[in-house]
């Protein structure tokens, strides 16, 4: 049967290549769309992750707006020896995050103070790499590092001293001097015109807090963990007033992106297995209605309904094949290009005013979603060949011998 | 006690409704036909076109199914059996050769002949033996592996002989068989047919209106207007 409905493929080549080619098209398409699509979000991820967010922070339990937490954990010692004990945990460091003013005698400008422990922080996020004049933060506790744009803003260089103040613990207006001793750049102009960095010591005598901090950044080995560490640390850390959350509890617009982005490709994902189903069908059809005498021929030497049908459907099952075969090599190809030659994407520059974002993405594939693709172009191909495979198993033996 | 006919046809009728549902009309093709074929017959059953012929043809050959009446085959009844049952009815126990030839046109000459095995089931060896050897019969082994396309017609017909005996059937049932073939090439056919039957007992039972033709068969059964009018 299959060398029979090999050579039906290929009876009217031109017509099978041509459906072929489209589906091979769409699928490559597909293929290219997903890897765009989910490196974009792995990027975005990683992004988010490495800059600010981390695999999972602890912060106080009544706190309700993540980003900006507005609350102290009183005590961060025993969330420190309970995440020291936590299998998975790469890094971890005590932050103050908080709202204020940074003053240069040329002027001031609102931004995000982040207090963090130096030396941990560098294992945590990527911040120090961006330093592209001076140091990072070293031992001293009133040293900062600040993006160029507030650099530029408030004329500050290298050396020069910066006046940050904020609404400290107890309600005062703590004001304290550092002195710059880093300036980065990192793309995003919230990074660079928002953010400045000092020593948590430092921040903790700003903010009068004492030794309560605000967040605990967590690095795991692997984001992949951050379910089964969170339900671990949550059950130990149960009777503190802390709650531990992922990162897309932080960063719930990325997931929010995610979930807009995926629908989309799905949407075109339907669009394109429309357009190979009809394909199919159309190939399928006129081949019925150009070779009714031959199923008649067929059923008349002893065929029986269900082996004609068994023979439309192979049919249908090659052109499948042969489509998914070439549309997956023509997809590997492209992702691989551009895995190594880097796609400039406009949503790069758009993403990068909030975070450190690159302009130019480089594909990766993402299995998970490709194979759905490919069984779903198989199965279409299938589905697509039901009605003229049912057409012909249905076929009168002599009104199809009598067909013209 | 005397063995059931090889074939019996018992008051076959067959009517055919023609146009639109709005303008239907009922068209009977054969009236109450009755008849009976012994084994190894070379009978032919002859009409002008339209008289019934290859309806009777079609419904000896479980192609289609009688309005009333049935056909048995050595005392089974086979003219209303399931698709798949007549199939595998067909398969097993009859041939066809048809006006038009109908050879697949994707296959060559030996894997046409040797198409009822493959359905049959048969290894891919014995069955291109078998297929080989038939082709032999009908003269054709140096052709074997020839598309139809590059074959005349008149070894097209041959291929389709070869196709229509290679399973050793009861009967090969040809409708026409010569009607798109020259006097020469169709009476070439005749003598494989008839050599066919006499030297190794296969049953034919053919249709045609050709006079030349019919002077062959030992046989002759005239339908007129879906009537069997003599035998």
């Amino acid at each position: 049967m299959l060398r029979l409905a090999w050579r039906n493929v290929c009876r009217n080549l031109r017509r099978s290549l041509i459906t072929v080619a489209s589906m091979a098209c769409g699928l490559a398409a597909i293929m290219f769309g997903q890897s765009m699509i989910k490196s974009v979000q792995r990027q975005l991820i990683e992004k988010a992750t490495d800059s600010i967010t981390g695999h999972l922070q602890v912060q106080n339990r009544s706190i309700k707006e993540y980003k900006f937490p507005d609350k102290y954990i009183e005590d961060p010692a025993p969330v420190e020896a309970a995440l020291a004990r936590q299998a998975g945990v790469r890094a971890f460091g005590k932050r103050i995050n908080v709202t204020g003013l940074v003053s240069s005698p040329a002027g001031s400008v609102g931004a995000m103070i982040c207090a963090v422990e130096p030396e941990k922080e560098k294992l945590i996020t990527t911040m120090a790499s961006y330093i592209n004049r001076g140091r990072y933060l070293g031992g001293a506790e009133h040293e900062a590092v600040l993006g160029d744009k507030i650099a530029q803003r408030l004329d500050l260089r290298l050396g020069e001293k910066v006046v940050v103040m904020a609404q400290a613990d107890d309600g005062s207006m703590g004001a304290e001097a550092f002195r710059v001793v880093g300036i980065y750049h990192t793309g995003s102009t919230t990074f660079d015109g928002q953010f400045i960095y000092v020593p948590l010591a430092g921040g903790q005598a700003l903010l009068a807090t004492g030794r309560k901090v605000n967040q605990i950044v967590v690095r795991l080995d692997d984001i992949g963990l951050a379910e089964r560490v969170r339900a671990e640390l949550t059950e130990k850390l149960g009777n503190r007033p802390v709650q531990v959350l992922r990162w897309f509890d932080i960063d719930h617009e990325i997931v929010a992106i995610q979930t807009f982005q995926n629908a989309i490709l799905d949407i075109v994902l339907l669009i394109v297995f429309a357009i190979v189903a009809l394909g199919i069908l159309n190939t399928l059809l006129m081949s019925l209605f150009e070779r009714v005498r031959e199923f008649g021929v067929l059923m008349a030497i002893g065929a029986r309904p269900r082996w004609v049908m068994k023979l439309v459907l192979a049919e249908s099952v090659i052109l499948g094949l042969v489509g998914t075969v070439l549309g997956l090599g023509a997809g590997c190809l492209l992702i691989t290009y551009y895995g190594k030659a880097g796609l400039h994407l406009a949503v790069g520059d758009a993403l990068s005013y909030f975070l450190p974002f690159p302009s130019v993405i480089y594909l990766r594939f993402a299995w998970m979603s490709h194979w759905r693709a490919l069984a779903a172009v198989l199965v279409v191909s299938i589905l697509a060949a039901l009605p003229p495979a049912l057409r012909a198993c249905r076929l009168n033996p002599s009104q199809a011998l009598r067909h013209v | 006690m005397s063995k059931a006919p090889l074939i019996s046809a018992r008051h076959v009728t067959k009517t055919y409704t023609t146009g639109a549902a709005k303008n239907a009309a009922k068209v009977t093709a054969l009236t109450s036909v009755s008849l009976d074929f012994q084994a190894g017959e070379f009978s032919a059953i002859a009409g002008p076109s339209g008289s019934g012929k290859s309806t009777l043809l079609n419904i000896i050959g479980t192609l289609d199914a009688p309005n009333s009446g049935e056909v048995l085959y050595e005392g089974r009844q086979v003219s209303h059996l399931p698709p798949p049952e007549a199939a595998d009815f067909r398969l097993r126990s009859l041939g066809f050769i048809f006006q038009a030839y109908n050879l697949i046109p994707v296959l060559t000459a030996v894997e046409n002949v040797e198409y009822p095995l493959v359905l049959q089931g048969v290894s891919a060896a014995q069955r291109r033996a078998r297929a080989l050897e038939v082709m032999g019969w009908v003269g054709l082994e140096t052709m074997a592996n020839r598309r139809p396309n590059l074959l005349s017609g008149g070894q097209q017909q041959r291929v389709a002989v070869a196709r229509s005996i290679v399973h050793r059937p009861m009967v090969v049932l040809a409708d026409e068989p010569t009607a798109n073939l020259d006097s020469k090439t169709a009476a070439s056919l005749l003598d494989l047919m008839e050599s066919l039957n006499q030297e190794r007992n296969i049953t034919f039972v053919f249709s045609s209106h050709d006079p030349a033709v019919l002077s062959r068969a030992r046989r002759v059964i005239h339908l007129h207007d879906g009537k069997l009018a003599q035998s």
